[in-house]
């Protein structure tokens, strides 16, 4: 990583601190942790669920809320003053937020490991949560150009949840399944970042599903970066600058 | 240092431009005014002299290259003051200087410059709690951090109370007598008056007249000399041509036999001078 990218980041980082955003983040993880620890027969299904949620519509959320943060005090228009460029801007968000989201699934999957003696396969689980949230990061990005404000992309990010979200929670309950749902599903982002994060609990079968996901979600990734994440930047931030 | 031929811009949801092929030269250690009404153009012109808007027609070159064939170490070399100050309000106004500072290659001595805009015993305070003034003079140590060699100002006294934009004043001052360039964009005619070597009057996106102040005081000022003295208890008031005025015995016998009261010449006001060029008042539109 250049040293201007790391600044960039560790700068996310301390906003993300001092916006309050890891605090909510700590918080939430706090919740589900009981929520869970009181759930002593479905933990198996419903901590990959609580993950998933954690990688995909929370990671969204968070840079939602940081990127509303930096168009309500304009702040967007200095640093494309700066000689930081665009891609480093990107890449700093992305990558900020997927650590700040690593931190806290680390702390759910700590606490459970000890406490509820949850066998994890651990590069398994943080190659699944790195990915899946900067996926997902990348995304929630690319959302809030075009959103005006935060409740916006609150009803964008209900939207998109009750679009690939429910079919997806629905699939891993077996309220549908079947190998057409199996097909269907394999195209949704949340479905394969849910794939592969299960992929590092017990008794997973390795298919051509996990390998599928995780190629798939690094080529969408990065070819989304590429053509649609990246080129749209500059318009956003222009606007911001008030044109 | 800047130089800018036949610019014309149009934004993309406008049907016609916004900049109609403006021409104009910045001279290194000059200060260079832009003075016209809101919605002139003046800060468009700025952003796209700092690469934040493109698809412009036209050539900019700054140092003698063009300023498309400039990448990001553009900004190593120049300085930027928005209008509206711009900060990380739940940050402290010295954790916001050193993340900026970070991002460039020079370094200027931040306890200086916050010591210089009186920032510096507030500088562990959250930028939420600056006044608006504070957070204007936070913009200036925020555009001169990197040492910049060209300073781009918006409008930099607007929301500053008298005193403090006299210490901005004098900063871009001596930004200027240490070799420093600038660039103000300004609706306020004092600033420029005070400030500026050169000012260019903008309307509609076009260049209406450019030159000095001071010339352009003498090419469309009043030349008079206006006299003020007491007779009977009364004030009168009169007015010479200005022209041959230590030859007119009228003058000189009013100032050996009245008592005089005051004596100024009729300069007239660069404010004036612009609404009797472009037919526009500087708080129109």
């Amino acid at each position: 990583m250049n040293s201007r990218l790391a600044i960039l980041v560790k700068g996310e980082l301390h906003r993300l601190h001092k916006y309050n955003l890891t605090s909510v983040s700590v918080l939430v993880a706090l919740i589900w942790g009981v929520f869970l620890f009181f759930l002593d027969s479905s933990l198996d299904t419903m901590l990959p669920f609580v993950l998933v949620m954690d990688a995909t519509m929370m990671s969204i959320m968070y840079v939602g809320a940081v990127m509303f943060f930096e168009k309500s005090e304009s702040t967007i228009s200095t640093m494309l003053v700066t000689p930081v460029t665009n891609s480093e801007l990107v890449l700093s968000k992305v990558l900020a937020n997927t650590l700040h989201n690593m931190f806290a699934s680390a702390l759910i999957i700590t606490v459970f490991m000890i406490i509820k003696d949850v066998s994890i396969n651990i590069p398994l689980v943080v190659i699944a949560i790195l990915l899946t949230t900067a996926f997902h990061t990348t995304l929630g990005v690319f959302m809030a150009y075009y959103q005006k404000d935060f409740t916006g992309m609150l009803v964008n990010v209900m939207i998109f949840s009750f679009v690939l979200f429910v079919p997806s929670v629905l699939f891993l309950l077996n309220v549908i399944s079947g190998p057409i749902w199996e097909a269907i599903l394999l195209i949704n982002p949340i479905q394969a970042g849910q794939e592969i994060i299960l992929a590092a609990f017990k008794d997973y079968e390795f298919t051509y599903k996990y390998y599928f996901s995780l190629s798939y979600l690094i080529v969408l990734g990065i070819l989304g970066y590429k053509y649609f994440v990246l080129p749209k930047f500059q318009d956003y931030a222009v606007k911001q600058s008030g044109v | 240092m800047f130089k800018v031929e036949g610019l014309k811009f149009k934004y993309p949801k406008n049907e016609s431009d916004v900049i109609n092929g403006i021409d104009f030269e910045i001279n290194k250690g000059e200060i260079f005014g832009f003075l016209g009404p809101s919605g002139a153009g003046k800060s468009t012109t700025q952003k796209i002299m700092i690469k934040i808007l493109e698809d412009f027609r036209g050539k900019i070159s700054y140092n003698g290259k063009d300023i498309t064939e400039y990448k990001d170490d553009f900004y190593e070399s120049i300085g930027v003051s928005f209008e509206m100050p711009i900060h990380f309000s739940k940050m402290t106004a010295l954790e916001n200087i050193e993340f900026f500072l970070k991002l460039y290659k020079k370094n200027a001595d931040i306890e200086t410059l916050m010591k210089r805009v009186g920032l510096w015993e507030d500088k562990d305070k959250m930028v939420g709690e600056f006044s608006k003034g504070m957070k204007i003079r936070l913009n200036i140590v925020r555009a001169l951090l990197n040492e910049p060699e060209m300073l781009f100002l918006d409008e930099p006294t607007n929301g500053l109370d008298p005193k403090n934009a006299m210490i901005l004043k004098d900063m871009i001052r001596e930004f200027r007598a240490d070799g420093g360039t600038v660039f103000i964009t300004s609706h306020i005619m004092s600033d420029i008056d005070q400030l500026c070597d050169r000012v260019a009057f903008i309307v509609d996106g076009e260049i209406k007249e450019m030159d000095s102040p001071r010339n352009l005081k003498i090419k469309y000022g009043k030349r008079s000399m206006n006299v003020e003295y007491k007779e009977n208890n009364e004030t009168i008031k009169v007015e010479f041509p200005m022209d041959n005025i230590g030859k007119n015995s009228e003058f000189i016998n009013l100032l050996q036999t009245k008592d005089i009261e005051t004596i100024h010449s009729g300069e007239t006001t660069l404010e004036d001078i612009f609404i009797k060029v472009t037919g526009v008042g500087l708080k129109d539109e």
